[in-house]
């Protein structure tokens, strides 16, 4: 692993952790919310996409016949899974919200540790490897 | 839930400036391509191309496009390659010059639009016309288009969060109202405890993620943060609009041509603190991975599709469930008109997304579906009855009734705009057919229900995503097939880049115009949405001092903190009861509302509450003149039956005596 790749893995679950370090500052304090807010935003997600990346680009995605650069899908899929870290993140949140409010377990700082704690274990799952290609027959196009 | 009343209601990389892609290089000098040095592209079977939209080849050369042939052939000088810094921070100066000279005190029935600074609109129009020559000029990446939306978006969806110091829209004001029930009773209560307010906790996961925001922030309400929700959800709004189109189109011009268009056509106010904002993001998210994934390309040999983008959808599609009733009903829509067409005739979006929605709506949502069920049923196939009650009251005075015409003069250009680039484009028709049938899709939405009274505002806005696509293909030059492009290429010499001529500046115009009607359509009865501190201070007074068990009459239910204690404190709107009682209150009002309150049990106590958001909604929607309200509110003042218990200057309280004594 390198060290780009450690630090993929370990930045959300430390987003998290941050976040929940950020609770013992004054409220509404400016950096609280910050930390409070990107971990909401982008940590469970990172930590999603980053098991599920290869696999989930194992495919081509869909792309304009009309694309003359050939950056353009990359670029494509670079948003795919921006877009991807942050809906997913919101996603789990309102999940892991709605599911303590509905079990009388409501509370700020356990969707936080909740999330936290997902996170951390995700960071420790290895990336979900593409299935391999189709066998082809001999003769036959790929 | 019941939606607002009011009308609120990225990157390729060019070539660095100065230098020439060898496409640019063959249409300044005319040459041909191979002339110019570059591969010459046998033309492809157009027959094969035309019936396989996107199994047509890709172009690595940008000699097979005609799509930038088009735009002016500008010499690359220093100051022109800079040139679109310019009116960007041009814009926002005048913007911020605009914002911090605009007086919202003394709104009119025009809202913010006769308020703004007149360096407001110059502002837009600047941004606009940099974002549209910015856009045009192939030197220019992704990142300056992008920047001039993001500088849209700011002075569309932040003004108001900055020239008012209080957030606005009584609807959001409820929704902060229920985050602080879940807060304070720390699960989901039924109509039992709650009366018809139960519905929230029935969908209530966009509430519960904002209760959970609220104290992990450490802020007292969602109120300290609501006004800038509007610029938030659009934001969101942002990747997956880009995704979209990046699906069906390479050509920069018309990706963000389309996202400027969108978000000037989406004045219909649905970006405020609520459900729908989060759920139209992800509504939009759904669409993007279906529309990339979940084509011809992506299916690999037996139909096999990953079993992992399922899952992706459906973390998105349970988070819609469970915080809008809508949305996932337009979603079904959309996913079941996308398998109209062979290329995403795959079920697997569709029915993940029903058997979610079921779910959720045979359990958790059980209870509010069963008692809604009867109305609901009434009103499928009552087109004319969910069409015409779209304005729930009537636009009354010159600038309520002039806004409304604004915002309906504005979707009708955009509509007529996109109908006309799909007749127009029909190269673009047929490979973004997909666009068509999201456009089309919400349509038989209309006979399923009236929502509210809000089902036409929230089908246009569901509408906008494809529509406005086409929208901005029809400001655009038509587009070719490869094929006949090539071969038109090589058949005659390229010809001489023109000037700005006729086809740059009619869009520039529509764009000019479009953005400006905005401003009126999306802030134009601020009358009635914005609440000025006192009057936040003095309702807060009232439920200061309401005991348990409380009742608050007021004329209509727009004032802040409407909803606050709502599980403590009931309340009655007498413009919202049948037109016979409401005639009852104007000839005796004092003993009519006397007696309406006269129910209260100890220790609760019955308060009348009027308010200046109260008589700006009554006045602008036609239910009751300032100065019937005004008599209503001399009545009680006068009558012994009432005490006055607090008032300044945006309105006014007063207590029943002969209740809770």
């Amino acid at each position: 692993m390198t060290p780009q790749e450690l630090v993929i893995r370990m930045l959300p679950p430390f987003g998290g952790w941050l976040a929940l370090a950020a609770l013992t500052l004054p409220d509404a304090s400016p950096l609280r919310a910050a930390a409070v807010a990107v971990f909401l935003a982008a940590g469970p997600g990172a930590a999603v996409v980053r098991i599920g990346g290869p696999a989930l680009r194992s495919r081509p995605a869909e792309s304009p016949v009309d694309r003359r650069d050939p950056d353009f899908a990359r670029h494509s899929d670079l948003l795919e899974r921006l877009m991807l870290v942050v809906f997913l993140s919101v996603g789990v949140v309102l999940i892991a919200a709605t599911v303590l409010i509905a079990g009388h377990a409501f509370s700020g700082q356990r969707v936080l540790l909740a999330l936290t704690v997902l996170t951390t274990l995700a960071a420790f799952c290895p990336p979900l490897r593409a299935s391999p290609p189709p066998r082809t027959r001999k003769g036959s196009a790929p | 839930m019941r939606p607002p009343a009011t009308s609120r209601e990225r990157s390729e990389p060019e070539p660095v400036p100065g230098q020439q892609t060898p496409g640019r290089q063959e249409t300044q000098s005319g040459a041909e391509p191979e002339a110019a040095g570059l591969p010459a592209r046998k033309a492809p079977d157009r027959s094969s191309q035309e019936s396989h939209g996107h199994t047509e080849e890709a172009v690595t050369d940008l000699s097979d496009l005609s799509d930038l042939s088009d735009l002016p052939a500008w010499p690359p000088r220093v100051g022109r390659a800079a040139w679109p810094a310019a009116p960007l921070p041009a814009a926002l100066a005048l913007w911020g010059y605009a914002v911090t000279h605009t007086d919202v005190s003394e709104l009119d029935d025009f809202g913010l639009v006769s308020a703004l600074h007149p360096t407001f609109w110059l502002g837009l129009a600047v941004l606009v016309a940099g974002f549209w020559f910015t856009v045009r000029d192939p030197r220019r990446s992704h990142s300056w288009s992008l920047a001039y939306v993001l500088g849209l978006l700011v002075m569309e969806r932040a003004t108001q969060a900055v020239v008012y110091p209080t957030p606005l829209y009584a609807w959001a004001w409820k929704h902060d109202a229920v985050v602080d029930h879940l807060l304070t009773s720390g699960g989901l209560q039924t109509s039992r405890e709650l009366g018809d307010l139960a519905v929230y906790d029935q969908w209530p996961g966009f509430f519960a993620a904002q209760a959970a925001l609220v104290r992990l922030v450490g802020v007292d309400s969602a109120a300290m943060y609501m006004a800038w929700w509007p610029l938030v959800s659009s934001l969101m709004l942002l990747l997956p609009l880009l995704l979209i189109y990046r699906t069906f189109t390479a050509d920069r011009r018309l990706i963000w041509t389309a996202v400027w268009i969108f978000y000037v056509a989406n004045w219909v106010g649905q970006d405020y603190f609520s459900p729908q904002s989060v759920a139209f993001a992800l509504h939009l998210g759904v669409l993007a991975v279906v529309l990339r994934r979940y084509g011809p390309t992506g299916t690999g040999a037996g139909g096999q599709r990953s079993a992992l983008w399922t899952l992706v959808i459906t973390v998105m599609v349970v988070a819609i469930v469970i915080s809008h009733q809508l949305t996932p009903g337009m979603l079904a829509v959309s996913l079941a008109a996308l398998c109209l067409t062979r290329r995403y005739r795959d079920w697997t979006p569709l029915i993940t997304t029903v058997v979610i929605f079921l779910a959720w709506c045979l359990t958790a949502a059980l209870p509010f579906l069963s008692a809604a069920l009867p109305d609901m049923i009434r009103s499928v196939g009552d087109i004319g009855g969910n069409l015409s009650t779209g304005y729930e009251a009537t636009p009354t005075g010159t600038g309520a009734v002039a806004t409304s015409w604004v915002a309906r003069l504005l979707s009708g250009s955009v509509l007529l705009l996109a109908v006309f680039g799909v007749l127009r484009q029909r190269v673009l028709r047929h490979r973004a057919l997909p666009l068509v049938l999201l456009a089309a899709a919400p349509l038989p939405m209309f006979a399923a229900s009236s929502y509210g009274d809000e089902m036409i505002f929230r089908v246009l806005m569901f509408m906008l995503p494809g529509a406005c696509f086409f929208a901005a293909a029809a400001l655009l030059p038509r587009v070719c097939t490869l094929a006949a492009d090539a071969a038109a290429r090589e058949g005659r010499p390229q010809t001489v880049p023109q000037g700005l001529r006729f086809g740059t500046w009619v869009p520039l115009l529509a764009l000019v115009a479009g953005t400006l009607a905005f401003v009126p359509s999306y802030s134009g009865k601020d009358r009635m949405s914005y609440f000025p501190p006192r009057e936040v201070d003095l309702v807060r007074e009232v439920f200061d001092r309401a005991p348990k068990g409380s009742l608050v009459v007021a004329a209509d239910r727009n004032y802040p903190l409407a909803y606050a204690s709502y599980w403590n404190v009931d309340h009655y709107w007498f413009l919202e009861d049948t037109r016979g009682h409401v005639d009852q209150i104007l000839e005796n009002p004092a003993a009519t509302l006397a007696r309406d309150m006269s129910v209260v049990e100890p220790p609760g106590r019955a308060y009348f509450l009027l308010t200046q958001g109260q008589f700006a909604d009554s006045e602008m929607n036609g239910l009751l003149s300032g100065a019937e309200l005004r008599r209503i509110e001399r009545s009680v003042a006068a009558s012994p039956l009432f005490e006055r218990v607090a008032g300044n200057g945006a309105g006014v309280v007063y207590v029943l005596k002969g209740a809770s004594r």
